[in-house]
This record gives C-alpha cells, structure tokens and sequence, in this order.
C-alpha cells in the first residue's frame, strides 16, 4: 500500500499507475479473494467432508493441499469451510454491531441526557474483556453459530458508537445544521438530510474494520471450545485440535489454517484501508 | 492501527506454537531406579474429592493407598486379600466376611471389622453417585475380624463390590479432611498432594501384601498431549495416551497396549417421546429411535469392524451387547452377527414404512425424518471419532445422525430422550442390571434407553439369586435367550459398537508385567499389578 514513492521504475507496470487506480486494484483483488473464500464455502456441505481412516495424518501433498488430520479429513476443505464459516459469522456481527452503532450514536445526538447514558454504556462494555462478554453472551444463547454471532456483534459496537457520536458532534455545530434547525426543519429531517450523508464514509469503513476483530475473537472463542462442536470445521476449533498433534509432529494442521486466517484478516484490513482512501480523499495523503 | 496489533499478536501465537514444538524437549526431572513417575491413572484423571473411597477414588481400579477385602485375579476370579474368607447364605441376602487381624492402617492404628462395616455403610449412605451399593441395608461387625452385610434383594454381585471399595478407618475418618490426607492400609501411603499436578505416594513398608519394588510412586495429572509430550521429554516411566497416539513411535519407549473389557456404544431410547419427563424434569423417549425398525437397520447397518480398523486407530474389536468378548457371560450367538449390511438395514427400514419421499436421501415416516441426535463427550477423541463415523454409515441407508459434541453437564437432560455415546464395562455383571432393568429406568445414567422387557428383568432376577459361577448363562441370556433380549437380535435397545484397547507408552527399563496385568476394566486400571512391576535396566538419562 504503502510503496508509491520509492523509486517509481518505467519497467515496473504497477508504478505506472497512479493512486486511485492502485487503490482500486487492491479493493478489487482483496475482495476478489474474499468473495472466492466466501462463495466455494458454501458449495462445501460440512457433511462431505469424511473420514478416511486410510489416510490419517497425511502431510501436505497435491492430493491435500494442507494434508489431513487425525481422522483422515481434508484439511484444505475444512480450513476453507472454516474460514467461510468466520466470514459469514463476521459479517453477521459486523452489520449488527454497526446498526447497534448508528442507532445508539443518532439517539445519543438527540439530547444531553441520553447522550451520557450512551457514552456510559460505551464505557461500559470496553471496561470489560471483550473475550468474556462474548463467551457470557453465547452460553447464555445456547452457543452454536448463533451464539457466537450475537456475542461478537454486542461487543463491537463500542469503538464505532464512539467515532460516529463525535462526528455528529461536530456536525451539529455547524451553520448548516443550526440554519435548518431555524427553519424549523425536525430532528429527524436534519439527521437524515444533513447528517447521515456526511457519516456514511465512517459507517461503510467501520463496518469493514470491524470484521477483522470479529473474525479473529470468533476464532478465540471457537479455540477455547465454547460454541461449536469439536467435529465441525471452524478455525479456531481446528487451531485448537492442531494443538493436540503439534506434539507427534504433524506441523501442517496449524501452520496452514493458522496462516490462511492470518491472511484472511489481512486481507479485510487492506480492502478496508483503502475504500477508506477512496471514499474519503483527505485520508489518502496521510 | 488497531487490527494491525491484532494481527501481530496471531502471527506470534502461530510461529510460538510452531516453535514450541519444533523444539519440544529439554531439560527432564530426573529420578532415581527405585522411584516411579506415572503420567496415568484411573477413570475421570485427578479426583475432585481426593483420594476418598467413599466419594468414588479408584472404585473400579486399585486404590493403592488403600486395600479392599478381595482381588481380582487376571484370570478373573477373586482372592483373598484383606479377607481370609466369605461366604454368602442360600440367596444371597446376607454375606459373612472374615477378615486379617494383622492389618495396620498408616496411622499404626489397627484395622477391624467396624472399619469395614463403617466403610460400606458409609458408602451406601453418603457414598459418591457412581458408587453401587443400593442392595446394601446394612453391615455390621460381629467381633474384630467378622463382618456381616445384610442386603434388602438378593444380589450375587455384591461379592464385586468386596473388591471396589478400599477401606478407611473409621475413627478418624471425615468425610471433609479424608480425601486430602487419607490413611489407608494399601501398598503405598500417601505423602503430598499438588493439586492440579500431581500426587506422591512413598512405599508401605507395613504392607501385609506383596511388597512392591518401587519406594516412592508419583502420580502426574496429565491427560491426552501433556502426557505424551512428557514421555517424548523422558520425564515419565508411563504415559497413558489416547489411541490416536497409539501409533507414534517414542525413543526409549515401547507401546503396551493393554485389553479391556471397556466397551463404547450408544443407548437407543425405545419408547416414544408421549412428554413424560424424569423426576428432574428431563424429556423420555425418542420418536426416531421408539421404532424397533430404526434400531435394528442401525444395528445390521453399521460396520463395526470399520469403526475398529478406522475410528478405533486398528485396536478396536467389533461388540453388538456391551459384553467385552473375554468376559465368561459373553454370549456367542450375538456375537456372531453379521453386520454392515447396507442392503438388509434399507429392506428393514422399507419393509416398516421408512421411505425416502423427499429425495434428501433420508427416509421419513408419518412426516417424521429418520434424523437423531447423537451426544458425545468432546474430552473422549475415540467417541467423537465412533459419532461422526456412525454418522457417515447411517447415511448410506438413509438415516440421517447429526453429531454433537458436548460436555456430561448439558448431556444430562438428553439421557433419556436422545443417544448418547457411552463407555461402560467392568468384571461386575450389574453393570447389566443398571443398563438394562425396567425399574431402574430415569435415575441418572440408569437405563437411560428405558428398556422395558419382563423377559430381561427375568434374567436378571434369576441371575442376582445364582452363584456367580452358575449365573453366566442368566447374565448372557439378558444379552439373547433364544427368543427376546437387548442385543440386536432381540430389541436392539443399545447400538454398541466395539471394545477400545488402552495404550500406555511404557519406559524400556521398566517392566510393567502385562501377562499378570487385569483385564482393564472402564476409566482403566493400571496399577493394578504394580507388586509385579520390575525396573530390568537403569533408566537412561
């Protein structure tokens, strides 16, 4: 992202291009890969995903891509079931904990008193470990996908609330703001004329960023056991069961699922860094 | 930002782990010949309530700090041990135990009858759930060296019981204190117990048995992959590991598989869910498996033999009634059934009504889908193994098994209504009339298939009243008595599918004496020779 300025090289194609198209070429290779990971998941019904008692403990090779676990399953398949699995958990909770957030930040703009009451919920739940309320929350749920889903998406609704209120803030203070509210224009018709259209930059962004953590405390919460069944193919579940045969020296169930996890949040970060360049021309230059 | 950190903190995990066990090893803790480090024990790992006989430790397994009235022998008879006789009355309502009056407790105070009255009133009263001793009334010492119990049914197995329950003393004995500092007259006594880690117990140079070779027996709590990293670092004489481990090859070490008679299988509620619940309020019956035709296609279905070679890691052995092959009871007419029959479980599924109207591949009846729920214990890899095997075979014939890992917390109120994977064995033949008693059925892990069958409850009756010798044929009719029984000839109330093997990775200096090793009974039992263990070479540092 961050190579435009050494030694731009007439050979070099990418150097070629300015800002905005590299710009575009990551969002679209990122998503790209994002939508591949997401799509040949759901083609993968975590039913055909057999044992092969044959095959137990098979290191990588081009029949198995990431080799096999303990009971002969293609690992590749379940690391990509898993990460689908992480993906649609994270999309969950980052729409969720968004909606949480706009909610929240405009009922927290419209007066003084419910603005402390959202500033002291934010404190709230940022005082406490995130990893705990997300366990306390999917037990209470009955665990599962379910579960898993609405803890993340309660926790992470925090940094976000923060951000949109002190925009909001900012844009109160305005002279548009305050001449429409001297026409007499309604709290409502203000923040869905002036104020919205000014934070969606911060909303689509933040929405974006928030899969990353969501997708890596999914992970956490999987590895610690609370949730999902130790059978079914999500990453930290299958992180957590490497653990267990690191020991007799199979490297491969660990390093490759751990590895495509890393890039997955990886990649998230880099489409959400740069739609914020896109959307928000200002932040390209910092 | 933020994710960065994030990130970075995951890519350190991953290369710490990688790392740590790239370099896996070390320094070990060294000890000496005359000294045992054991990284196994008996069922359940470290006990919770301390090494207290009465709250459950080692009740199938030997106590080693304490001492029982009877043994078992390899070749599954009892002698003598803190008993020098007993004999029961005609029907076995009463036994007399005559017992050692040699016998010290650690404590140097001597060990009498009232100890052992004490002991199994004790237990039969405020005795650990796990415990059987519903047929006790009473037991009461007649003078120092007799004891007599009173039963309130007749029950031929209550001699197992003489060789379960280790015997504490009943003058200092509370029930609060004894578990963290018992006192016993077993082969070893008890030194320190480090939660969480480990237990030391030194030699009983009081012993009035068998001495064993060994001065001081450390027992670490490590299960699974802490155990088996210990063997590969050369700190343990004997790691006990899952069979998935089984087949790894460590230096220094050779693999002692030991028999069982420790069998995994799942329980089939026969009746249908009508929304009777238990007295604790959980759900019975089950209205997939209530249908005789659903068990039976399960139990010609399946291929156990499969599930031995494959989820069993090759060490398994195919069982169809819960009754370990080796035991005298087991009944050779079941098991001699052919199994994985695809075909036969589709024409018995079809010939009850079970079709396939949909096209999912799964067969329905009366707009009921021929899918269940199967629990297993997420600690236990071997049951989480047999649930998603089963759950493949069951498919080809159109029985669809969701699996579903858990823990025995939220298992208990699936008990009665859902299978469950359980492992069950021991030289005791009542495990038969928990399992299968019509009386029984909806207290706890008892029956949790309500079986109901006048004919087995018959058997079982007949049985609890004979001579253990003369009750085989009674106990293995139970299984098969030519025309009804549970096995899957008769009602195929339970789906067992076959007998593990325990594997312990042994040092090659110690001898652990396998050919006087007992059959191993459920959680395992492997000290049960230690008198017989022999360090043959100095162990290698």
């Amino acid at each position: 992202m961050a190579n435009s300025n050494n030694g731009p090289s007439i050979y070099n194609p990418f150097a070629k291009l300015n800002l905005r198209t590299k710009t575009l070429i990551t969002i679209g290779l990122s998503v790209f890969i994002l939508v591949i990971v997401v799509i040949s998941s759901l083609f993968i019904n975590s039913g055909d995903i057999t044992t092969n008692f044959q095959a137990m403990n098979k290191p990588p090779s081009f029949e198995h891509f990431f080799g096999t676990d303990w009971m002969g399953r293609d690992m590749f398949t379940r690391t990509l079931k898993g990460l689908g699995l992480s993906v649609q958990i994270g999309a969950g909770a980052s729409i969720l904990s968004s909606l949480i957030a706009i909610v929240l930040s405009f009922i927290g703009s419209t007066n003084r008193f419910l603005d402390g009451v959202i500033s002291w919920l934010v404190d709230l739940f940022l005082s406490i470990p995130h990893i705990l309320l997300i366990i306390l929350i999917s037990i209470s749920l009955g665990g599962g996908a379910f579960g898993v889903t609405v803890g993340v998406a309660l926790t992470h609704w925090t940094s976000l609330t923060r951000v949109l209120r002190a925009e909001i803030k900012q844009i109160k203070t305005s002279d548009f703001v305050k001449l429409s509210e001297r026409f007499g224009k309604s709290k409502l018709w203000i923040a869905r004329k002036h104020i919205l259209p000014l934070v969606t930059t911060q909303i689509i962004v933040g929405t974006i960023l928030i899969f990353p953590h969501a997708i890596m405390h999914e992970a956490s919460v999987t590895f610690l056991g609370f949730g999902l069944s130790p059978h079914e193919p999500a990453i930290g579940i299958i992180l957590s069961e490497s653990m267990k045969y690191l020991a007799t020296g199979n490297w491969w169930l660990a390093l490759f699922p751990g590895l495509s996890l890393l890039i997955l949040v990886l990649l998230f970060d880099i489409a959400g860094e740069n739609i914020k360049k896109i959307l928000d021309p200002t932040s390209a230059n910092e | 930002m933020d994710s960065k950190y994030l990130i970075g903190i995951v890519a350190v995990i991953i290369i710490a782990v990688i790392a740590g066990a790239v370099l896996m090893g070390g320094s070990s803790t060294h000890r000496a010949d005359d000294e045992l480090v054991v990284a196994a024990y008996s069922h359940g790992g470290e006990p919770e309530a301390g090494f207290d006989p009465i709250l459950g430790w080692n009740y199938l397994a030997e106590p080693l700090i304490q001492s029982t009235l009877l043994k078992m022998t390899p070749n599954m008879e009892y002698k003598n041990d803190l008993a020098t006789s007993w004999k029961a009355n005609s029907n076995f309502t009463q036994y007399t135990v005559n017992i050692r009056d040699d016998v010290k407790f650690t404590d140097n105070t001597t060990l009498d009858a009232e100890d052992v009255a004490f002991t199994y009133n004790e237990a039969a009263k405020n005795g650990a759930s796990d415990l059987d001793f519903t047929s006790l009334k009473n037991a009461t010492a007649k003078n120092s060296t007799t004891v007599v119990f009173d039963l309130n049914r007749p029950d031929s197995t209550f001699v197992d019981k003489f060789a379960y329950l280790g015997i504490v003393p009943s003058d200092s004995y509370n029930n609060n204190t004894y578990g963290s500092h018992p006192v016993g007259s077993g082969p070893y006594k008890f030194v320190q117990w480090d939660k969480g880690q480990q237990v030391i117990l030194e030699k009983n140079n009081d012993y009035y048995g068998k001495q064993p070779e060994f001065k001081k027996l450390t027992i670490l709590f490590e299960m699974n992959d802490a155990a088996f990293n210990s063997a590969k670092k050369h700190e343990v004489d004997v790691a006990a590991v899952p069979l998935a481990y089984a087949n790894e090859t460590v230096d220094g070490y050779k693999m002692n598989l030991l028999d069982t008679i420790d069998v995994r299988g799942l329980s089939l509620p026969v009746v249908n869910d009508t929304g009777n619940k238990t007295a604790d309020g959980n759900p019975i019956g089950n209205n997939v498996t209530g249908d005789k035709a659903i068990r039976e296609a399960l139990s010609y279905g399946i291929n156990r033999t499969t599930i031995a070679k494959g989820a069993l890691n090759g060490f398994g052995y195919p069982n169809f009634d819960g009754i370990a092959h080796q035991l005298p009871w087991a009944n050779a007419q079941v098991n001699n059934i052919s199994d994985g029959n695809v075909t036969q479980a589709k024409k018995i599924l079809s010939d009850a009504g079970w079709k396939d109207t949909d096209g999912d591949g799964i067969v329905e009846k009366n707009g009921t889908k021929a899918s269940i729920n199967v629990y297993y214990s997420a600690e236990a890899s071997e049951r989480q193994a047999i649930a998603v095997t089963l759950a493949e075979q069951a498919k080809e014939f159109g029985i669809e098994i969701n699996a579903i890992g858990s823990n025995w917390d939220e298992m208990d109120s699936h008990v009665n209504s859902d299978p469950i994977v359980w492992g069950w064995g021991s030289t005791d033949p009542s495990t038969m009339y928990n399992q299968y008693y019509s009386n029984l059925s909806g207290h706890e892990y008892s029956n949790p298939a309500s079986v109901n069958n006048s004919a087995v409850d018959g058997h079982i009756n007949n049985a609890m009243k004979m001579d253990r010798n003369s009750s085989y044929s009674e106990w293995s009719a139970v299984s098969w008595d030519g025309s009804t029984g549970i096995s899957p000839l008769g009602d195929a109330a339970w789906l067992w599918v076959g007998e593990i093997k325990y594997g312990y990775y042994v040092d090659d200096s110690l001898d652990i004496s396998e050919k006087t090793a007992l059959l191993q009974p459920h959680g395992g039992d492997i000290f049960s020779n230690i008198y017989d263990w022999h360090r043959v070479s100095s162990i290698e540092k």
